[in-house]
């Protein structure tokens, strides 16, 4: 994946100003960059990502600019020079550019075509008039004539600046380059994966929307959530079950085929499960090198057409994952499930019809999957659209996330008895009655009964536990969180969660301190005298100890920081300002198992009274 | 590749057979031979790694054996000794992940003496024995000493907590060979080079194996699909010791068809393998001159100065194979301790093409949260400060002291026996009388703490405080990013050029202005009614549905 730009794909375009513009690079299109030009957008589409193009001067009879692929010798032409002339100590002729070197010592560094000394090194103090002598009106004829993608422009600008000779070699170089990224009309098509759309949220998007989730505490999270492939998939057989047969009719879970399932809270609209469906796999449609064959078949089989260029595309989608998109078809398509009379009227679903399960099919996987947990009715992951997933689309195309990520509300997970599309059974029809409704009717029916088989199956899949790991991000109290979702981790499982600011993880680790976990086990909450560990896992907590401090091993918080550097000849150093804000928190621990009954630590035991209750204080392992 | 499980099921009685018993042929937990790391199961197996944790940052990577007789002088079998007590490896077997286990009554003293005096009778071995506090244990582990594996009894005190392994967990309880990479490192690695499952990794620097863990991990995609890649690790070693070491670690881990391990010095030899192309998609370097390896990762036959080092490794001037996957952007990382290497590599992959170099550090900290307690009236136990909490308790102690000092300074007054004096002495108090009730008068500081010491337990008082752990690592390595985009000629060009050609533009994409957008939106309206919305699409078929039903 990501080798060529694919027609339709969502892309991000580096421009030289160092901010970034996202969009769905649809062929036959214009993609105008402002005040940098337009090209066509089929000039990319079909190219590789990361290569820099430059937007070459209209031609004559053309209303588009061209483009040509800048190489990366051109791209570091000014760093070579540099090096060069730091090298032999003379302004290396580097590319057909005014050289401007940075190197120490007094010798000169800028000369313009004739060979005079523009800029050199030395202690003169800038006349405070010095100015650019073009005028603005200047400035924009220069832009509009459009020579040589911005270059002329910037070369006119260093040239025509009246001090540019007693500028420093130094402050001449951050001149060129200031310059250079307001006028240099180039770009570089970079591919909308999950680090790419994470910095363009977080630098020039609402970073607030993702809870300032920045790549760092993404590689944190992911690693100690230990979020991996979690298995090839195993899709549960079609229970062929009858449109009269109600809830005995659905599919048990089975614990045994269970595996590889992380339980997600998600308030980052989305950008923390992408970033565990990439982790496991799940994140990219038509993945794999099937996609490059099949646009190679294309290229040699079927001509230039850009008609024939698009088919493949969905052809391809649907070879790749069946499973599911019998599953999702639209309503309306499901209407004639048993009695196919209508099966003519759309020719381009025939083939889907042939494979259609029963209602009570159940189309996830039962390894490798992704459960969202969330507040509100619908989970927020709107974030998703960038690969091609919208969770509310009852008539999904093909994607991966479709059977690999479950959903459902905390009501549905702590009180499905409340919850009406769990609770209430599902509708039932013998097949005459059925052949005698309106197909809307019946494909009403159908949907509802569809519906009713998956919540109940992500539902009791959920409640049945043994996760392989939970991480979270998320506005909500995290020990609320906790005291639900413990009790549903395997042991040993790890838990990984992220806070833009440290107070809340902070009290959420305070509740396995070391002196409440000696308290906890030397019995002093009467409440929990005589429960079994079972009923201990599930205990609801109290003001004291709002969590069972047994349930986790290793608590630990951690923050994460890149700090930037440029390196140039001579010039390296940490870069002067960053992106400040929430700093970012992870709270990393591991569920643990408690032994049954009591137990003690080894050690010194010494005793000492609280008021009226004694204590064993024992020196735990933390 | 998807499973599907054909079950044949009675659609009368669904649910009452269990699935798994109609599928175990397809998969049980036994014929899984997937790598604990990848896969643990549910619970602990036999020759499998498990990590003991013994404290919070103390863990102890285990193999844990089945008993078989006597192990080691111990009748239990294989045992584990820590602070914390003796645990054998039977009490940490078939448990689930993450149990706690306790202590066991392990007899360790009179085996080392036992071994000392090889051949000494019995008698003097039981007398040994005895000496031992848990003495009625011994005679049953001296009395059947090959026979079956003696039952661990619980200790009183003691345990650990028996963990699965993940590449954190084993990147803080590795053996260090080198350096190691830490997991802030190579969770920040592998996010930026796209290290995601069928990935191609190149890894050179094996090292102590941290980061050979977490990208198999990373990589792993199972069995793929006909024509799916598989994620795998190419990973290098220089030195011989290491490289053996590692490849012993890599099969007990169950990697071995993950990780392909070669012992090279990859200046001189390059990064092919067996004379193929790994096709990697990205690259980690962890050695010292990271630009002696460079020119080996490039798409052609490197142009001078870099070609001398690669054409030596390539014995003529046959044709030349890149390592690297022609049909990607490739990322690489390179891990260096120094300033003066990260100058020297960016400028090496400055002039063989790499662009979007990024050189960063990773600042990592861990918190560690306590309660500050502060208060006269706490109790004096370690880590309580007993200065006053705020200034009210201040001025509660300082006017008690005071009024101490006052009494005290009428007492030998008092022992004078002098009427003037007495009198004296029953004056000033007056004043004193009313400072403490001042004191009082605001309850928050004087009332509540003695109430507060009773019923507050100890671990919620005071404030919650986060604070940094007393050493950091201020600077583990500069790591350089870069990308090497695909490969792209003429005829690419060409070819992608007459497969989409120009002159078809219908609409602006982007930066478009004003004027544009509302244009385009009044076309887009337009278009919309004049071919009806999507509700009035499916109402005319399903008209059109029910018309034909009825026919």
């Amino acid at each position: 994946m990501h080798s060529l730009i694919r027609p339709n794909a969502w892309v991000a375009l580096k421009l030289p100003s160092g901010s970034t513009k996202v969009l769905q690079i649809t062929s036959n299109t214009t993609i105008s960059l402002g005040k940098y030009g337009a090209f066509p957008s089929n000039l990319v589409i079909g190219r590789p990502y990361h290569l820099t193009f430059e937007l070459l001067d209209k031609l004559p009879d053309e209303s588009f600019s061209r483009l040509r692929v800048v190489t990366s010798d051109e791209l570091h032409a000014d760093v070579f020079a540099e090096e060069g002339a730091s090298d032999c100590a003379t302004p290396a002729a580097g590319a057909n550019d005014t050289v401007i070197s940075t190197t120490d010592g007094e010798e000169f560094s800028l000369v313009d075509e004739k060979g005079n000394v523009i800029a050199r090194s030395n202690h003169e103090v800038l006349d405070e008039n010095a100015r650019q002598t073009l005028t603005q009106e200047e400035i924009e004829e220069l832009k509009r004539e459009g020579n040589n993608a911005g270059k002329d422009v910037i070369a006119k600008l260093l040239l025509s600046h009246t001090a540019l000779d007693q500028k420093t070699s130094f402050s001449l170089a951050k001149y060129k380059l200031l310059k250079t990224k307001k006028y240099i009309r180039r770009f570089q098509v970079l591919p909308f994966d999950v680090a790419n759309l994470a910095h363009w949220q977080l630098e020039e998007r609402d970073s607030s929307k993702i809870l300032d989730l920045r790549a760092e505490m993404i590689g944190l999270v992911g690693c100690w959530g230990n979020v991996h492939f979690g298995g090839d998939d195993v899709l549960l057989p079609d229970p062929k079950a009858p449109t009269d047969a109600g809830d005995e009719a659905c599919l048990p879970v089975d614990e045994d085929l269970l595996q590889g399932r992380w339980l997600v809270v998600d308030d980052t609209c989305g950008l923390l499960v992408a970033a565990m469906a990439e982790r496991m796999g799940v994140l990219y449609d038509g993945e794999g090198p099937e996609t490059e064959k099949a646009e190679e078949q294309n290229v040699t089989a079927t001509g230039p057409t850009p008609a024939a260029s698009e088919k493949p595309q969905e052809t391809r989608a649907h070879e790749l994952i069946v499973p599911e998109t019998t599953q999702k078809d639209s309503d309306t398509e499901m209407a004639d499930g048993p009695g196919n009379s209508l099966k003519q009227q759309n020719d381009g679903k025939q083939k889907h019809q042939k494979t259609r399960p029963s209602d009570f099919a159940i189309p996830y996987s039962q390894s490798n999957t992704i459960t969202v947990i969330h507040s509100a009715s619908q989970p927020n992951l709107s974030l998703l659209n960038y690969w091609g997933f919208d969770i509310t689309s009852p008539n999904h195309p093909p994607h991966p996330l479709l059977n690999h990520l479950l959903n459902l509300t905390w009501l549905q997970l702590l009180k499905p008895e409340l919850d009406t599309s769990y609770s209430t059974p599902p509708l039932t029809a013998s097949p005459e009655t059925l052949a005698s409704w309106k197909p809307s009717r019946r494909g009403n029916f159908h949907r509802k009964r569809r519906r009713y088989a998956r919540i109940r199956h992500v539902v009791d899949n959920t409640r049945t536990g043994n996760f392989s790991g939970l991480v979270c991000a998320s506005t909500m109290d995290p020990i609320s969180i906790l005291r639900h979702t413990l009790p549903l981790l395997a042991g040993g499982a790890p838990v990984a969660i992220y806070s833009p600011s440290v107070e809340s993880l902070a009290a959420l680790a305070d509740c396995f301190s070391v002196p409440r976990r000696t308290a906890w086990v030397s019995g002093s909450v009467p409440e929990t005298d005589g429960l079994s560990n079972d009923e201990l896992e599930r205990w609801e907590g109290n003001e004291r100890f709002p969590l069972n401090p047994t349930l986790l091993q290793g608590v630990s918080i951690q923050t994460s920081r890149a700090r930037r550097w440029q390196v140039l000849p001579g010039r390296t150093h940490p870069l002067m300002t960053e992106r400040g804000g929430a700093d970012g928190f992870v709270f990393t621990a591991w569920r643990a198992k408690p032994a049954e009954g009591k137990v003690a630590a080894k050690g010194k035991f010494k005793r000492r009274k609280v008021g009226s209750e004694a204590e064993v204080v024992t020196p735990t392992p933390a | 590749m998807p499973k599907v499980l054909h079950v044949h099921r009675n659609a009368q009685d669904p649910h009452k057979t269990r699935l798994s018993t109609l599928i175990t042929p397809i998969m049980t937990p036994t014929t899984r031979n997937i790598s604990p790391f990848l896969d643990p199961g549910p619970r602990t197996k036999a020759n499998s790694l498990a990590i003991l944790q013994l404290s919070r940052d103390n863990l102890l990577p285990v193999y844990l054996q089945s008993p078989t007789g006597n192990h080691d002088g111990y009748a239990e079998g294989a045992v584990v000794n820590t602070r914390y007590g003796s645990f054998p490896h039977s009490t940490m077997l078939n448990v689930p992940w993450g149990s706690q286990i306790r202590a066991s009554k392990v007899d360790t003293g009179s085996r080392g003496r036992k071994r000392k005096r090889e051949g000494a009778d019995d008698a003097c071995r039981d007398a040994t024995a005895a000496s031992e506090k848990d003495n009625e244990d011994s005679p049953a582990a001296t009395n059947e000493e090959s026979a079956a594996v003696k039952k661990a009894v619980a200790d009183s005190s003691g345990f650990i907590h028996v963990l699965p392994p993940t590449p954190e967990l084993w990147t803080t309880s590795l053996p260090h060979r080198t350096q190691v990479v830490y997991t802030p490192d190579y969770s920040y690695i592998l996010h930026r080079i796209r290290a995601r499952p069928g990935s191609v990794l190149i890894e050179a620097g094996a090292g102590s194996g941290s980061f050979t863990h977490a990208s198999v991990r990373a990589v792993y995609n199972g069995c793929p699909a006909e024509g799916r890649r598989k994620g795998k690790v190419f990973s290098f070693e220089f030195h011989e010791q290491r490289y053996h070491k590692m490849k012993e670690e890599l099969s007990g881990h169950g990697m071995d068809g993950l990780v392909h391990l070669t012992h090279r010095d990859v200046y001189n030899g390059g990064f092919l393998v067996d004379g193929n192309s790994p096709e990697a998609d990205a690259v980690f370097l962890d050695l010292p001159a990271p630009w002696e390896a460079l020119p080996h990762l490039s798409r052609r036959r490197p142009q001078p100065p870099f070609d001398a080092k690669a054409a030596a490794s390539e014995n003529d001037q046959a044709e030349w194979v890149s390592p690297l996957n022609p049909k990607k952007t490739v990322y690489i990382c390179t891990f260096s301790p120094c300033i003066e290497q990260v100058t020297k590599t960016v400028s090496a992959m400055r002039r063989l093409g790499w662009v979007d170099i990024d050189m960063v550090e990773i600042a990592n900290r861990k918190l560690h949260t306590s309660r500050e307690r502060v208060g006269l009236n706490l109790n004096f136990d370690r880590g309580v400060n007993n200065s006053a909490r705020d200034v009210d308790e201040a001025i509660a102690r300082l006017t008690d002291i005071e009024n101490r000092f006052r009494e005290h300074a009428a007492k030998p007054r008092d022992g004078d026996e002098d009427m003037d004096s007495a009198d004296e002495g029953d004056e000033p108090p007056t004043p004193a009388r009313g400072i403490p009730t001042n004191v009082e008068a605001p309850p928050a500081a004087a009332a509540e703490e003695p109430s507060g010491t009773t019923t507050t337990p100890p671990w919620l008082e005071g404030r919650l405080i986060t604070r940094g752990e007393p050493e950091i690592k201020t600077h583990t390595s500069y790591l350089v990013f870069a990308v090497l985009p695909m490969e792209w000629t003429e005829a690419d060009e060409a070819a992608a050029a007459a497969r989409y050609p120009l002159g078809k533009e219908q609409r602006v994409i982007g930066a478009i202005d004003k004027v544009a957008r509302k244009q385009e939106r009044r076309e887009q309206l337009q278009k919309v009614q004049g071919s009806g919305n999507r509700k009035a699409r499916r109402k005319e078929r399903d008209e059109k549905m029910g018309q034909v039903a009825a026919a």
